[in-house]
């Protein structure tokens, strides 16, 4: 008995074109992801004034608040007190003037999460000019 | 057993594996990297009141402190030699750029080992340092 051959079906014309276009998108998806916008310069013209020839008297800096922060108590221009009674004066303070400066030193053996504390107050007080020291 | 003339129904994948693949790509693309360089075994001290952050510099500089008081760059233990001359290499690339340094310190770490971090920074003549606090805790 003959051995049927499997017929192959041949249909003209047609191309599998699935492989093309994934590697088309690949392509495309790496440069968008790649691909970084031309800068776009401007010219901005200033004017830079000369010196002053007469010298301006400097205003008197602002007082400083210094909080001294230790593992188990805070001073307070060297008078001891509560977070609560630190921040009642801070709000004082900064209803005053904002600007002030607040000098906090930390001792080596207080935690960090302590003068995060006092920062954020300073934060929500608005207080921008804080600096921080480290005793030895 | 299969009869005559019943056919199974099946379906092209080719295109579902195409955007199946494409998804992996963008994301493994867009994925933030820096993201990466945070150690997550630091537990901040939460700051309700700060101010949340909403970009990120490109020179950016995160400086770890765990509990301990180890300081870690890019999760790199490094020693305080180390550090200074790490941050002033990169000031001296940077010239005349604000180099921000961020600092991530446990909230129960102490502040011996904070402080130095921040000296490296002064050495390198890095004077504005910001402190990392959780605002909200995830």
């Amino acid at each position: 008995m003959a051995r049927q051959r499997k017929k192959i079906e041949h249909h003209p014309g047609e191309l599998n074109l699935t492989a093309m276009i994934d590697v088309a998108f690949q392509l495309l998806n790496f440069f968008i992801i790649t691909s970084h916008p031309v800068a776009v310069l401007a010219h901005l013209d200033v004017f830079r004034p000369s010196p002053d020839p007469v010298p301006v008297p400097r205003p008197r800096p602002p007082p400083v608040i210094r909080i001294e922060i230790f593992p188990d108590r805070m001073l307070l221009n060297d008078m001891q007190v509560t977070m609560p009674r630190l921040v009642d004066f801070l709000a004082a303070q900064a209803s005053l003037d904002a600007r002030k400066t607040v000098l906090i030193q930390c001792s080596q053996k207080s935690l960090h999460g302590q003068l995060i504390a006092i920062l954020d107050q300073c934060t929500r007080l608005r207080m921008s000019n804080l600096s921080v020291i480290s005793s030895t | 057993m299969r009869k005559r003339g019943e056919e199974y129904l099946t379906g092209n994948l080719t295109a579902m594996i195409d955007v199946v693949f494409q998804l992996i790509i963008f994301f493994v693309c867009t994925v933030n990297m820096q993201d990466k360089a945070i150690d997550d075994s630091i537990r901040l001290a939460m700051a309700p009141n700060g101010v949340p952050v909403t970009r990120k510099e490109l020179l950016e500089i995160n400086l770890d402190v765990d509990k301990r008081g180890g300081v870690y760059l890019n999760r790199q233990f490094v020693t305080r030699d180390e550090l200074g001359k790490m941050l002033t290499k990169i000031v001296l690339e940077n010239p005349g750029k604000q180099i921000p340094v961020i600092i991530r310190g446990d909230a129960n770490t102490k502040h011996e080992a904070i402080q130095k971090a921040m000296d490296a920074c002064v050495k390198a003549n890095i004077w504005k340092i910001k402190f990392a606090a959780f605002k909200e805790r995830g």
